[in-house]
């Protein structure tokens, strides 16, 4: 009996000591997909992201001098397994990171019970602007909609888009038909026309019958959301059916290096637009290389390293660090609650003075978030591919959220009377 | 000794004719129940409610489902998930048509249209056997899904073209949607489950259930004796694909919470076929074994590592995890290719002559 009380005691002291031991750091998990079908894509971007972190971890001591606990959940991009994490996660997660467009649809309603921030950089749902509504939920700094909106601007730019026709090659899912109510309305009012072509689940490395359509009805430009194996069985289908590359415009998430790499030089002048941009000679990429590659703790290579996912997935980790600092800064404490992160990611400011501070320069926009606009309105830059990685061709666009944020607040608005009762913030008054 | 059925004698055909006539049976039947009903909701935590408990059953009432169809009346079916998915977009606008309706009764109800679909589909199944027959139902799990994509009255026209489960009360107490607590939606699974558990091993053993039998043995032996091979066949379609319905609407009202139609696609089939056949065509209890091995297993193995401390990358944990669940899935199926519960069976007999085999 008495070796058991002690032994008790020992356990409970133990318990309380890694209790306070993991009290003391910063837990984000991030629900990555390093295996199943769309690895390809999610292993440059996960890598970026956990990158970021250890340079941190290793350079500052973490951030505000408490260490990120930047853990992995592996998902494989399903939906079932991603909800599995969301539960694994969140008793001690500040942040949850749900990477699929399948798994914040599910994870989303949650958070606004369990009260954690969701941090969907750049997917996720694009009403998500409307921070009263979606009070947690994240989607800095630029949503599908500026996006699309970006795209079109980019076209004006070079010539009037009266009675043009624009092929819009989407995943049929709802991540690729997101945009298209944005496009529906401004084709109305710029007077082109607008030619959706989904491409299903199943037939995204087989795209002839679309692209078959695409000859037939001949557009001028064609824009693609497209995800996974969808990009680069497009592309190559492009290529093999000659239709001029530069008429080719994607989304970020189809500006993926290795896609672009099977055609290399015929893929030159295809467009994508982005929010951020490899930038070799920034201050964190010579960070990173002593701190993280040289160390050995990067599961990276250089090539992916030079490639557009992996520098984003660095710009998506810093968002948030930044988002954290601010919350520390606010809360007077570097332990800081889901709600603290909650009041940090509204209150970014990226200048660009904090965008060289934190040396980050020209691989980011600068952006500013605030209690009713979670998005932040980044905007972006076109890239091209210019036959062996991607340039920028143009200067920093700026989407001009005004001629949809009724669309907005119309969306938010049925998203929050579909799942009533949803709490939405009333103390923001912007 | 632990099991001997020496001296349970019987003295009234009612007696005889019980769920289970053997004393231990019926034992271990209540424990599982007080475990099921008592314990587990006391001590649960909601990771387990959420991706132990609910989930198992629900996968294990699908299996249930494609057992009738295909393990009591041998018509192999591959449109599994396509049948679910029927049961759970019903499910949704009768919720989003008539938001009055009591949830419980929605999901009860939701089974019907899928039983409706299941009998149409069924059809073929008087013409056409075996190999032929799957490819028919094969032909329903795409004609549905892509149904379920197509058809935007289904999704109330969402941009997303995603159904979202709103929350929805029963007397002030949230079952669905984001709102509800998992004990509660755990409640509500259970009782349905057990509900249709009873329900099916009923019907199992009595009439419906021989000319099932008979009809899977052999269909012209079976048509021959007089029955009629048409009503045996599309009632088995209609009973199967009423529980995979109503399987399908728990599936997402009570767990998932919103739902794209590609999760009905034909993965989602072939895993709940292979519950029922690791688990053993023919049997009720070994769906419920199925969908332990096949669902809580990986989840139970995933959380391992991190509890014995042992630092692995969470990738390389789901890649192993892949390999021993597959590993532990022909290693089951070459010892006793009849499935868990032919294992159980064995088991038991040997434990009734133990400890005096003969």
């Amino acid at each position: 009996m008495k070796h058991f009380s002690k032994l008790a005691i020992a356990t409970v002291v133990a318990g309380i000591t890694a209790g306070s031991a993991m009290a003391q750091e910063l837990y984000t998990p991030n629900l990555s997909y390093r295996t199943g079908p769309f690895a390809a894509t999610g292993i440059p971007l996960m890598n970026g992201q956990a990158d970021y972190m250890a340079m941190l971890n290793a350079r500052d001591g973490g951030i505000g001098g408490i260490k990120v606990n930047f853990e992995e959940c592996e998902t494989g991009y399903s939906t079932e397994k991603g909800a599995e994490c969301y539960e694994k996660t969140k008793d001690r997660a500040i942040v949850t990171q749900p990477w699929s467009t399948g798994i914040t649809l599910q994870v989303l309603p949650k958070t606004n019970i369990d009260e954690i921030p969701i941090l969907a950089p750049g997917y996720g749902f694009s009403p998500m602007m409307d921070g009263k509504t979606f009070q947690w939920a994240f989607n800095t700094p630029a949503g599908y909609w500026d996006a699309a909106d970006m795209i079109v601007q980019y076209l004006e730019g070079m010539e009037s888009l009266e009675g043009k026709k624009i092929a819009f090659l989407h995943l049929d899912h709802p991540y690729g038909k997101e945009p298209i109510p944005l496009f529906e309305q401004m084709a109305e009012e710029k007077g082109f026309e607008l030619v959706p072509i989904p491409v299903g689940l199943k037939e995204m490395q087989n795209q002839s019958a679309q692209w078959l359509q695409i000859r037939r009805e001949r557009p001028d430009y064609v824009v693609m959301w497209g995800w996974g194996a969808m990009n680069a069985g497009a592309i190559t289908e492009a290529v093999k059916t000659k239709f001029p590359m530069e008429n080719m415009i994607g989304v970020w998430w189809a500006s993926h290096d290795a896609d672009l790499r099977i055609v290399g030089e015929d893929g030159k002048g295809y467009k994508a637009i982005s929010w951020s941009f490899p930038n070799p000679d920034a201050p964190v990429m010579a960070d990173l290389k002593t701190h993280v590659v040289d160390t050995g703790m990067t599961q990276s290579n250089p090539e992916e390293m030079s490639g557009v996912f992996y520098n984003r997935g660095l710009i998506i980790s810093a968002i948030l660090a930044e988002g954290i600092r601010v919350a520390q800064e606010h809360a007077g404490k570097p332990d800081i609650s889901p709600s603290d992160l909650r009041w940090g990611l509204e209150n970014i400011d990226m200048t660009p003075e904090r965008i060289s501070e934190l040396g980050l320069d020209g691989m980011v926009p600068p952006f500013k978030t605030t209690c009713a606009d979670h998005t932040g309105g980044s905007g972006g830059w076109m890239l091209e591919w210019d036959g062996a990685k991607f340039v920028q061709v143009s200067d920093h666009l700026v989407p001009n959220t005004e001629a949809y944020a009724a669309l907005v607040s119309e969306k938010a608005k049925e998203y929050a009377e579909a799942n009533a009762p949803w709490p939405v913030n009333e103390t923001c008054e912007m | 000794m632990l099991y001997r059925t020496a001296g349970q004698f019987k003295t009234s055909y009612k007696a005889d004719q019980a769920l289970f006539p053997v004393r231990q049976d019926a034992i271990l039947l209540m424990i599982i129940l007080a475990f099921a009903w008592v314990i587990f909701p006391l001590t649960a935590s909601e990771f387990a409610f959420q991706t132990l408990l609910i989930p198992i059953m629900i996968y294990a009432l699908a299996a249930l489902g494609l057992n009738i169809l295909t393990g009591y009346a041998g018509q192999l079916s591959l449109g599994t998930a396509a049948f679910m998915g029927v049961g759970a977009y019903a499910c949704y606008k009768m919720v989003t048509l008539m938001p009055w309706m009591n949830p419980i009764l929605a999901i009860l109800l939701s089974g019907v249209f899928s039983a409706g679909v299941g009998v149409a589909f069924g059809i073929p199944s008087l013409r056409i056997k075996g190999f032929y027959l799957a490819i028919a139902t094969l032909a329903a799990q795409f004609f549905l899904v892509w149904l379920f994509e197509k058809w935007a009255w289904l999704y109330n026209y969402n941009a997303s073209g995603a159904i979202q489960v709103p929350n929805l009360e029963i007397f002030g107490l949230y079952v669905a949607g984001p709102q509800a607590s998992s004990v509660t939606q755990y409640f509500v699974v259970l009782g349905i489950v057990t509900l249709l558990t009873l329900l099916c091993i009923n019907l199992t053993r009595g009439n419906l259930g021989r000319t099932w039998k008979a009809t899977r043995d052999m269909d012209i032996a079976a048509e021959l004796i007089g029955i009629n091979l048409m009503k045996s066949k599309l009632t088995a379609f209609a009973v199967s694909s009423y529980i995979v319905g109503v399987a399908g609407a728990l599936f997402v009202f009570m767990w998932r919470g919103a739902a794209e139609p590609n999760l009905f696609d034909i993965p989602l089939s072939f895993r709940i076929l292979f519950i029922a056949i690791i688990g053993g065509l023919g049997s009720i209890l070994g769906n419920y074994l199925g969908a332990i091995l096949i669902v809580g297993l990986p989840v139970v193995l995933g959380t391992v590592p991190a509890a014995l401390g042992i630092p692995v990358s969470s990738a390389m944990i789901e890649h192993l995890n892949i390999m021993i669940v597959g590993s532990l899935i022909i290693f089951f199926l070459i010892i006793e290719p009849h499935g868990l519960a032919r294992l159980w069976a064995l088991i038991r007999e040997k434990l009734i002559l133990w400890p005096f085999p003969h």
